[in-house]
C-alpha cells in the first residue's frame, strides 16, 4: 500500500465499516478514516470524487458523497473539471454511485441517502443537488418498482421525502396542491400522489383508478385494516407477497393471533435475508423453502457455513459447502503469480461481537479468489470436523505468524501472501526478525500482507502492518482488492492514476 | 516449590508466552475447576448508596464469585470497585458495603454497568490491607487514587478520578493496545503476568469460560493500565525480548529449529520464577454456602485472594 509524505491515505478510505473489531471500538476507527476523507478531500477535490468510482463500501462511498454533497461545488478553487469530463461529472458519480449500490444493497442505498438527513451521525444537509438526488431517487422509477419500495421502506422514506421538501410542503401535497405536486414529484412520476399519501400514512382512496397502479400499497392498506380489526382471516389473505418485515412489524403492533411460522411460509423475502434467517424460520417450525446457494456471495455463504457449525446446526451444510465450491471456481481470478497463502486464524481473527468471524471470513473469501495457489497455511486456529466430514479451521489461539513464513519460505514459491490483522504476540517481533534474516540472505520472495481488519493504532493508515517493509493492504472486503491495487498508483502518481479514473468514469458514464 | 503447588492447585499446564513490549503474559491452561456459576449469570445491579455494590447470581444451583477489585463505571454517576473479591449465594443478590468510590467529586448511584474492568494493580495492592479493605467507607481509596493519578498532567486538577485516566484518549488508544495484543488460547483458565521479566501478578479464573469474559477487564484495565501509568511516568525501562542471533548460512531447516527453541526456551525461563513467590500469610475473610475466602499475602509484600470449594482452589487473583 503506497502512501505519499503529503498525504497520509490508504485505501482503507474506501473500505470503512463502522463496526468495532475484536480488539477496537468503531469510534476510534471513523475518526482516523474521517481525518483520511478531509485529507483528500481538502487535497484535490476532483480526485476525492473519481476515487469513489472504484469498488468500496457502501458506508464509505456513502460518508463520501456526503461531502461531496455538503460542500458547494463552485468557488473552492480545488473543484477543477478535467477537460475530458463534464461540468455536471461530479453530480453524476453520485448518482452512479447511489444507483450502482442499490442495484446491489438497497438497503444500504437508504441509508445513505438518509445521511444527508442526519442518519449516522452526519450532519444534515440540504440543498438544491440533495433534493434532487432524493426526489429523482425514489420517484424516478417504474410504478412497480415504485409500488415495491414504498411498502418495504416505508418509513425511511417518509423521512427522506419530509427532509428534502420540508413539512409544509409535504403538508400542502397531501392537500392536494396539484402545482407542488407537479414541481416536486409529478415530474418525475405524474401517478405517484398516492405513494406520497402511503408514505405519511394517509390511507390513500383504495378504489381510486391512481391508487390501482399501486396494487402492493392497496394491499398493505387493506392489511392495515385487517390487522386493526382483528380479522385474522383478512389478515392471511393480504399478508400472501407481502415483505415479511412488515407483516411481523403489524402482527407484532396490533397482536394479531398468527402463527410466525405461517407468515415465514406466506410472506416475502429477498435471496440475502432468506440465507440470514434460515436459523430463524427454522426455529419457528415454518416449512422451509429450499435456498439456491448457489445464487449467494461467497462470502455469505463462508459466513452462513461459519455460523451453522459454530450453533450445532448441519442442516444444508453440504449444499453450502457445494456451492462454495462452485462459485469459488466460477469467480474472476486474480491472479499475483504463483503464490503460498498464510492465514492467520488466532482468536483475534474473530473479530468483534457487532461483525463475528468478519476478519476470518474475509480471508477464505480472498482465497477462492486467488489463482495459482499452490499451498494454503494456517496459522494459530483448531482443526474442527464437521458433521459432514470436512475439516475446517476456526480461529483461536495465540499469533506465531513466523512458523507460517519459515513455512512458506520451504515450499520455495515466488509469492507469499499473508492474511492477518498484523498483531503478533508469539511473541512480538519475531516475525519481522525471521523476514529480515531470509531478505538478507538471499531468499527471494515477494511479500505480500492483506490486512482485514482496520485500525486507528496502526502506526500510519488503516491497517497494522507486520514489517515495515511490507505495507499491508487494509481489505474490509475480498471484492476489494482491486481497488486496493489501483490506490497504490494513485499516491504514487496522482495525475496518472488521475486520467486513468477519468477514463473509468467515461466508461461508467460516458464523456463530456 | 511452585506457588500452586503451595495452593493445591493441581492439573494446571503453560501455553505459549506472549509478549508485547514491557509486558508478558504466560497463559494457565487447565480443567474447569469446582462447581461455580458461569460468569453470564453473574450481573452487577446497582449502587445503592454511596459504598455498597449489588451484585445477583441467576444461577439457582451455584455460588458466583465476583473477581477481586472489579470495577464498574457509568455515565452520571460515581464509579465504583470492589474491595477484594466476593461470593453469591445460589440464586441470590448480596451487597458489599466495603466498596471504594473511584471518582471523589461525581456525584449520582449507579444502574447497571456501562463499563467493567478491574482496579489498576498499584491500587489493588491498597487494598491488601485489611484494615483499608474492610472499612466501610467509600472514600478510603481517593487518596491512594490521587497517589496513583499524580505526575500524569491529565490536565484535571489531580482529582481521584479514576476514569479520568481510562477515558483520556491517548490512554484509552494504548489500553486497546494492550487488549488487542494478548489473546486467550484453548483452555486457559489464568495467566502470569510479567513486566520486564518479573511476575506482578497470577490470575486463575474456574474456567476458559470465566478467563473469555474477565480477561480483557485484567490485561487492559489492571496490568495494562498500571503499565501504560508506569511508562509515562518513566518509571519503567524500555525493554522488549532480546530475540536470537540466526547465524548467516542457516538454512530454513535451522531457522526453524532456532526460533522453535527460543519460543521454548523463554517458557523454560520464567517458570523458575514462580518458584520464588512465597506464601508468608493465610487470612480467613469469608464463609459463604460451599466457599470460602483467604487473603494471602506473599513476601514480596505481595498478595490477593484464594477461593476455595470445599478443598478445591478455583479462584485465585495475585498481586506481586
Amino acid at each position: 500500500m503506497a502512501r505519499t509524505k503529503a498525504l497520509k491515505i490508504d485505501s482503507g478510505i474506501l473500505q470503512y465499516v463502522p463496526k468495532g473489531q475484536f480488539y477496537e471500538e468503531s469510534d476510534a476507527q471513523f475518526t482516523a478514516v474521517m481525518n483520511m476523507w478531509q485529507q483528500l478531500f481538502k487535497h484535490d477535490r476532483t480526485l476525492f470524487s473519481l476515487i469513489t468510482l472504484l469498488n468500496g463500501t457502501g458506508f464509505s462511498k456513502g460518508a463520501m458523497n456526503h461531502m461531496l454533497l455538503a460542500n458547494s461545488q463552485s468557488g473552492t478553487g480545488t473543484d477543477i473539471v478535467p477537460d475530458a469530463l463534464p461540468q455536471e461529472f461530479e453530480a453524476n458519480i453520485v448518482r452512479y454511485n447511489l444507483q450502482k449500490l442499490s442495484e446491489e444493497r438497497f438497503a444500504r442505498a437508504i441509508k445513505n441517502l438518509l445521511m444527508l438527513a442526519g442518519g449516522e451521525g452526519f450532519i444534515k444537509v440540504n440543498n438544491a443537488r440533495t433534493r434532487k438526488l432524493i426526489l429523482e431517487f425514489i420517484f424516478s422509477r417504474d410504478n412497480k418498482n415504485l409500488d415495491s419500495l414504498a411498502v418495504n421502506f416505508k418509513t425511511k422514506l417518509r423521512k427522506l421525502v419530509r427532509h428534502a421538501l420540508g413539512k409544509q410542503t409535504v403538508h400542502k401535497i397531501l392537500n392536494e396542491d396539484e402545482m407542488l405536486f407537479t414541481k416536486w414529484i409529478g415530474r418525475y412520476n405524474s401517478l405517484a400522489l398516492p405513494v406520497v399519501e402511503h408514505l405519511f400514512d394517509k390511507q390513500p382512496k383504495l378504489r381510486a383508478k391512481a391508487t390501482g397502479y399501486f396494487p402492493l400499497i392497496r394491499q398493505y392498506w387493506y392489511m392495515k385494516k385487517a390487522a386493526t380489526e382483528g380479522n385474522v382471516e383478512n389478515f392471511k389473505k393480504y399478508m400472501k407477497g407481502m415483505p415479511q418485515r412488515t407483516v411481523i412489524g403489524f402482527r407484532n403492533s396490533f397482536k394479531v393471533p398468527i402463527e410466525l411460522s405461517e407468515i415465514y411460509e406466506k410472506s416475502k423475502m429477498s435471496d440475502r435475508e432468506s440465507l440470514q434467517s434460515e436459523a430463524a424460520v427454522k426455529r419457528s417450525g415454518a416449512k422451509t423453502t429450499e435456498i439456491n446457494y448457489k445464487k449467494h456471495d461467497v462470502y455469505d455463504l463462508w459466513k452462513s457455513f461459519y455460523f451453522k457449525l459454530l450453533s450445532g446446526d448441519s442442516e444444508n451444510m453440504d449444499k453450502i459447502a457445494e456451492a462454495i465450491d462452485y462459485k469459488s471456481s466460477k469467480a474472476e481470478k486474480l491472479s499475483l503469480g504463483e503464490c503460498v497463502v498464510v492465514i492467520d486464524a488466532s482468536r483475534s481473527m474473530a473479530g468483534s461481537d457487532e461483525r463475528k468471524l468478519h476478519p476470518f471470513l474475509t480471508s477464505l473469501s480472498v482465497l477462492s479468489i486467488l489463482d495459482d495457489v499452490k499451498e494454503v497455511i494456517y496459522v494459530g486456529g483448531k482443526t474442527i470436523e464437521t458433521p459432514i466430514g470436512i475439516k475446517v479451521v476456526v480461529p483461536m489461539n495465540h499469533t506465531d505468524l513466523w512458523k507460517g513464513l519459515i513455512r512458506a519460505v520451504k515450499t520455495k514459491v515466488p509469492n507469499i501472501i499473508v492474511l492477518s490483522d498484523g498483531y503478533e504476540n508469539a511473541v512480538k517481533g519475531m516475525f519481522k526478525h525471521t523476514y529480515d534474516y531470509f531478505k538478507n540472505n538471499g531468499r527471494e520472495f515477494n511479500l505480500i500482507h492483506m490486512n482485514p481488519v482496520f485500525s486507528a493504532e496502526a502506526k500510519s493508515g488503516t491497517a497494522r502492518m507486520l514489517t515495515p517493509d511490507v505495507k499491508p493492504l487494509p481489505l474490509s472486503d475480498y471484492r476489494h482488492i482491486e481497488t486496493e491495487l489501483i490506490f497504490n498508483r494513485i499516491l504514487e502518481n496522482k495525475e496518472m492514476v488521475k486520467a486513468l479514473l477519468v477514463n473509468k468514469y467515461q466508461k461508467l458514464l460516458g464523456g463530456a | 516449590m511452585s506457588i500452586f503447588q503451595q495452593l493445591g492447585f493441581s492439573g494446571l499446564g503453560i501455553g505459549p508466552v506472549q509478549s508485547e513490549d514491557e509486558m508478558t503474559v504466560v497463559p494457565i491452561v487447565g480443567p474447569t475447576r469446582g462447581d461455580v456459576a458461569s460468569p453470564q449469570n453473574l450481573q452487577f445491579r446497582s449502587t445503592t448508596s454511596y459504598g455498597t455494590m449489588v451484585f445477583e447470581n441467576k444461577d439457582d444451583e451455584r455460588e458466583a464469585i465476583v473477581p477481586s477489585n472489579y470495577m464498574v463505571r457509568g455515565r452520571g454517576a460515581q464509579d465504583h470497585a470492589m474491595s477484594g473479591s466476593g461470593i453469591i449465594q445460589k440464586g441470590r443478590s448480596r451487597s458489599f458495603d466495603n466498596a471504594c468510590c473511584v471518582e471523589e467529586s461525581q456525584g449520582g448511584l449507579l444502574r447497571g454497568a456501562e463499563q467493567q474492568d478491574v482496579l489498576p494493580l498499584d491500587l489493588r495492592k491498597a487494598l491488601l490491607d485489611t484494615g483499608i479493605r474492610s472499612r466501610n467507607k467509600y472514600n478510603k481509596l481517593w487518596g491512594k487514587i490521587g497517589g496513583w493519578l499524580r505526575g500524569l498532567n491529565l490536565g484535571r486538577g489531580g482529582r481521584a478520578h479514576i476514569r479520568d485516566f481510562y477515558d483520556a484518549p491517548a490512554i484509552s488508544d494504548a489500553l486497546e493496545n494492550f487488549a488487542a495484543a494478548f489473546e486467550p488460547v484453548e483452555n486457559q483458565i489464568g495467566a502470569v503476568i510479567l513486566f520486564n521479566g518479573v511476575p506482578v501478578g497470577i490470575e486463575i479464573m474456574p474456567s476458559s469460560e470465566h478467563w473469555e469474559v474477565y480477561w480483557k477487564y485484567l490485561i487492559r484495565g489492571c496490568y495494562g493500565a498500571e503499565l501504560v501509568r508506569l511508562k509515562m511516568l518513566g518509571k519503567i525501562r524500555p525493554s522488549a525480548l532480546v530475540l536470537p542471533n540466526i547465524p548467516e548460512g542457516s538454512d530454513d531447516n535451522k531457522v526453524e529449529e532456532i526460533m522453535d527453541n527460543f519460543a521454548a526456551h523463554i517458557q523454560q525461563e520464567l517458570l523458575p520464577l514462580l518458584e520464588d513467590i512465597q506464601i508468608k500469610t493465610q487470612t480467613s475473610l469469608d464463609q459463604t454456602g460451599s466457599m470460602t475466602t483467604t487473603l494471602l499475602r506473599t513476601d514480596s509484600d505481595g498478595g490477593g485472594d484464594l477461593v476455595q470449594q470445599g478443598d478445591e482452589p478455583v479462584y485465585l487473583s495475585l498481586v506481586l
